[in-house]
């Protein structure tokens, strides 16, 4: 018992740290947008429409997440929300792709004669941002399946419980960056 | 509790999740990446003391396409350079070091039975050696291996039209660091939960020993400045291969204009830095630990002021993420930004001040046992005060204009953060090797392998300074293209002759190390009369660490020599006895 | 051949070494105890030898590289803000040997003085605050005003008035340098890389009114005690132009221009009669940027006004040169 208290900690605490440091990595990512953006010889443009509706993916899958949670601690299936959220984690997936579309069709390139590197910076920190994100679907898969396997109960749901708080810092730094892009 | 499952050969020395051989894994690709580096070093010092003359061993090592007739082609020159300080830095240094002792002493000092995670211990050896595998394959690429210095600074590194080392070489260095930054990570997380949550009853946090604490700072330092270095990377990944502009702005090369406008290669030096200088301190910090573990079980006294030691460490890695701009003086930053950051670099020499005076409070009074650890740990403290107070020149903007990028330069880093370091790695392996193999080391061995060091160390790195001072710049291929420097012919002599000695007393270092694992004599469980828990354990290594149960912890680990004991130590699992202050 | 015999010394010292181990542990065998445990015997000779080499030896060592290369270190400075860099080194140097030549003979004295005796014991001292206390604020003071010193010559250096100094613009690429007057206006005209052809190897920009009076040239000439600004550009990767006698030192980055602004106080004839007559000031390059880096340089002459004069009119402005075909 107390052995497994501490593995829930652990787990916890190691999730926390790693999460500490992808923090950092667009830390560094988006100073670099704002040193760059200091010295000038930069492209403002708006944000594609897109990624607006993957702000709301972002919000819509947390709070099925969030259901899910709520529903293995009071021993209910966790299964259809979990499904939800990865229904909507695709979709966010999707609406990223459409995003950089959109982008393409206002003449902002990724690279190459005429790109700019306020352009760059927004396909290779939202590409970034994707990669952590399907990490998360991958992990949310792996989740479903095992609590479609019924390997969940009210007693063992550290899996739900790590995979939320991933998904929620997730959603959290994509809401930042969507801000960060639009505002600053 | 215990999983007794039967060990086959794989599961033993291959992918093995016990931290005492992933600890042993570590400290032997180390030890080779060494030997690789100090070569490399080895053949660019026979350049620059015989500029342009001919050696057999370089055409030997590098074949007629770097080394025609023998004679150094320069940016087989620059190569060299590049992949020793890649080497040292990170494999060496960084890996090497704080893999092995990290994954060796933290379960076995804070007393548990493995690592947090024993799988993630596991990948993070062999993303490590995978990217020692790509790293070492770039030695044997046609254009030769990353030439740009280890800072990869672009444009240089961008551009294979600049420098071939920058074509398919740099690619190879590029992947070999992020399974680097990888490993480090699942290291570092690891490290970092397991002292978190692993010690044993009674082991508080000021019981730990200092090992632990800097062990501990430093996987904190590595989770959180690594990350810089590949979002720095990942930007120069898509600038070398995507054509964006990141880090490239208004170039001609080849006599070709290239399409980037609006890159900055000031942002890439600022980027870099975050990380490149806390990460002198993530490869110190872990000497810095290991030296105050040895001088105190070797003086047969407690580390003087234990709190101040690990206040010390953490007021070190605080500073070590607001000085990064030290390195960018002469960028053409702001000079406000300049004088900024020469004060708060300038205040790293106070925390550094603190621990040499508690060293040599330490050995104030004491009764100091000269094992070869021991003089491996005075002799970290002698190169910590030297390459300390040079860092108080080049830390100040004023100064740093002459000495930038020169000889002194070398001579200071390599004395404070690459002789120390090292020598901070040779006291944890003489210290440890009795509980790692069960054997002990040749003493006498280990007597010559440090003197020699220790005369060749400063013989190499202490006349840098003088090239230094006289503005002789680094990485130069040759001297002689300035008559001015015609004069310095013997200075670099000196150097050479002293780092061919001192390169070949690593080899006997390298001859006691395997001959002990095997031929050693037989070791007891505490051969040091040690106090930390490390000495509980039985000689032969066994899945776990502790037959029985983990034994408890009831006072800290520096009592040596406490008034009114029998003995001169008293092991951390003894009791206080009644009215014993802890201390 | 050789690599036969090589092959063969090395095994054989092999060999010559696990039997010179062997015997040693057969002794001790004999002996009954760990020859690779530390008895007092060692204590007594390590101490002694540490106390040789760390203390004595070392430092005799330093001394000894102080005055045979002493003379080496900081030569002479040739501008004005060259020589308080100088003073400013000097007293650095001072502090840090001061320290240096103090604390190195403690921990070598240490290191003999208290070397192991199993018949002693060491003295328990765990913490002492007041001493803890004083190795902190005494670096401290110490610091502050060398800091404050130190950040007042940066200050000096980089906030200097330029606005009546001769501008030059210094120009870097793989592998050499070239430099641009700024003419009788004393502004460079305006310049980009993508103008780059043929003779106008700068980029300079024609049309601009500035950058007709302009002149290129292979060599840097300096008015003696005449102010100059430097402004620093580079055409491929990052250089750095280091002026090592006039204590000049910049980076070059592609896509940015830098500068540096000094005034130099000795002309190359009195350098000569000083150093030798093959004294020369020199441009280096002092970042790594590629396989001739090390080769990278160009020749500054300081000289009188009359001597620049005569030079300067020798020289083809950036409009002969680009009309005339």
């Amino acid at each position: 018992m107390e052995i497994s208290l501490i593995k829930n900690k652990a787990s916890k605490q190691l999730l926390w740290i790693g999460i500490g440091s992808i923090v950092m990595f667009f830390a560094g990512l988006t100073s670099a947008y704002i040193v760059r953006k200091a010295e000038g010889n930069w492209l403002e443009f708006d944000m594609p429409l897109w990624f607006t509706i993957s702000t709301i993916c972002v919000i819509a899958s947390s709070a099925t997440l969030w259901f899910a949670l709520q529903n293995i601690k009071e021993n209910k299936s966790a299964t259809i929300f979990l499904i939800a959220t990865l229904a909507i984690g695709l979709t966010f997936t999707f609406s990223q792709v459409q995003g950089w579309d959109d982008l393409v069709a206002k003449g902002v390139y990724l690279t190459g004669e005429g790109s700019n590197p306020s352009g760059s910076f927004i396909y290779v920190i939202s590409l970034a941002h994707l990669l952590h994100l399907i990490g998360g679907l991958i992990a949310l898969t792996i989740t479903t399946l095992k609590s479609k396997l019924n390997h969940y109960s009210k007693d063992n749901y550290l899996g739900i419980e790590l995979i939320s708080i991933y998904w929620h810092f997730i959603g959290l730094l994509w809401l930042y960056l969507f801000l960060f892009f639009s505002y600053s | 509790m215990s999983e007794h499952h039967k060990e086959t050969f794989i599961t033993k020395y291959i992918f093995s999740l016990d931290h005492k051989m992933i600890a042993k894994q570590f400290l032997i690709t180390g030890m080779f990446m060494g030997v690789v580096g100090m070569t490399l070093s080895l053949l660019f010092r026979l350049q620059l003391s015989n500029p342009g003359e001919s050696f057999a061993v370089l055409e030997f090592f590098l074949g007629e396409k770097w080394a025609p007739g023998g004679v150094l082609d320069p940016n087989m020159y620059l190569a060299l350079v590049t992949m020793h300080g890649t080497i040292l830095v990170f494999w060496v240094l960084t890996a090497g070091l704080t893999g092995t002792f990290a994954n060796f002493l933290i379960p076995l000092q804070i007393g548990a039975r493995d690592m947090a995670s024993g799988f993630m211990n596991m990948l993070s050896y062999w993303f490590f050696f995978a990217a020692t595998v790509v790293l070492l394959s770039s030695l044997y690429v046609e254009t030769g291996p990353a030439s740009a210095g280890w800072t990869i600074y672009p444009p240089l590194s961008a551009l294979p039209q600049a420098i071939p080392g920058s074509g398919l070489g740099q690619d190879l260095w590029l992947i070999a660091m992020t399974l680097f930054v990888v490993s480090s990570l699942l290291g570092g997380l690891n490290y970092i939960v397991t002292i978190l949550n692993l010690r044993t009853k009674g082991m508080t946090m000021m019981r730990l020993p200092l090992t632990i604490w800097a062990l501990l700072i430093v996987a904190i330092l590595g989770v959180l400045s690594f990350p810089v270095l590949l979002s720095c990377s990942l930007l120069l990944i898509f600038d070398r291969s995507f054509g964006t502009s990141f880090y490239l702005s208004d170039i001609i090369i080849g006599g070709e204009a290239l399409h980037n406008t609006g890159g900055s290669p000031i942002l890439f030096e600022h980027l870099f830095w975050f990380l490149g200088h806390p990460e002198v301190y993530i490869i110190l910090l872990p000497a810095l630990g290991i030296v105050s573990e040895v001088i105190s079980v070797n003086s047969r006294k407690p580390i003087f002021g234990y709190k101040a030691m690990v206040g010390a460490l953490l007021v070190i890695a605080l500073l070590s993420f607001v000085v990064w701009g030290h390195h960018m003086f002469l960028t053409g930053m702001d000079p406000f930004l300049g004088s900024v950051f020469t004060f708060t670099t300038l205040l790293i020499a106070i925390p550094s001040a603190v621990k040499v005076f508690n060293y040599l409070a330490t050995l104030w009074r004491a009764n100091i046992r000269f094992t070869p650890a021991m003089l491996f740990a005075i002799g970290f403290v002698s190169t910590f005060i030297t390459g300390g107070l040079t860092g108080i020149i080049l830390g100040d903007s004023a100064l740093d204009i002459n000495v930038h990028d020169t000889y002194f330069v070398t001579g200071h880093f390599h004395i404070v953060m690459g002789v120390s370091a090292i020598y901070g790695m040779m006291a944890g392996v003489y210290h440890w090797f009795p509980k790692m193999y069960g054997r002990m080391m040749n003493k006498k061995l280990g007597y010559f392998h440090f003197w020699v060091t220790f005369i060749s160390a400063y013989g190499v790195f202490f006349p840098m300074h003088f090239l230094g001072l006289a503005g002789l710049p680094r990485r130069y291929y040759t001297n002689s293209a300035f008559p001015m420097f015609d004069e310095l012919t013997n200075i670099n002599e000196i150097i050479t002759f002293f780092a061919i000695i001192g390169g070949l007393v690593q080899l006997l270092f390298i001859f006691n190390f395997f001959y002990s694992i095997f031929k050693g004599t037989k070791a007891t469980e505490n051969p040091w009369k040690s106090n930390t828990l490390e000495w509980t354990t039985p000689v032969e290594r066994i899945h776990g660490n502790w037959p029985g149960e983990i034994p408890t912890v009831e006072r800290w680990a520096y009592d040596y020599s406490k008034p009114d004991a029998d003995d001169d130590f008293i092991p951390q699992t003894v009791p206080l006895k009644k009215g014993e202050i802890e201390h | 051949m050789t690599g036969i015999l090589i092959g063969l010394i090395i095994a054989v010292s092999l060999i010559v070494l696990v039997q010179l181990l062997r015997v040693n542990e057969l002794i001790s065998q004999v002996k009954n105890e760990d020859p690779n445990l530390v008895n007092d015997e060692d204590n007594n000779t390590q101490g002694i030898l540490a106390f040789s080499i760390m203390g004595v030896l070392f430092l005799a060592s330093v001394l000894w590289q102080f005055k045979y290369w002493g003379i080496h270190i900081l030569p002479p400075a040739s501008s004005i803000h060259g020589a308080t860099i100088d003073t400013l080194m000097r007293v650095t140097l001072a502090l840090i040997l001061f320290v240096f030549f103090i604390t190195q003979p403690i921990l070598a004295w240490f290191t003999l003085k208290y070397r192991g005796n199993s018949k002693r014991k060491a003295y328990y001292f765990v913490h002492n605050n007041k001493l803890e206390l004083a190795w902190t604020i005494i670096p401290s003071l110490v610091l502050t005003p060398l800091i404050i010193y130190g950040l007042n010559v940066w200050n000096d250096i980089t906030n200097t008035d330029t606005s009546n100094s001769k501008v030059i613009e210094l120009y870097a690429k793989q592998f050499n340098w070239t430099a641009r007057y700024s003419g009788d206006d004393n502004t460079l005209g305006k310049a980009n890389f993508k103008l780059v052809e043929g003779l106008n190897e700068l980029g300079v920009n024609m049309n601009d009114e500035n950058a007709g009076d302009d002149i290129i040239t292979r060599e840097v000439h300096l008015v003696v005690g005449e102010p100059v600004l430097l402004k620093m550009r580079s055409q491929d990767v990052i250089h750095s132009a280091f002026l090592p006698h006039f204590r000049v030192q910049m980076n070059c980055v592609p896509g940015m221009i830098t500068q540096f602004g000094f005034t130099p106080t000795q002309t190359t004839a009195e350098m000569k009669n000083q150093e030798g007559d093959d004294f020369e000031f020199v441009l280096l390059c002092n970042k790594i940027c590629g396989a001739a880096h090390y080769n990278m340089k160009m020749k500054v002459i300081v000289e009188s006004q009359d001597d620049y004069d005569a030079w300067i009119y020798s020289q083809k402005t950036l409009k002969n040169t680009l009309t005339v075909k």
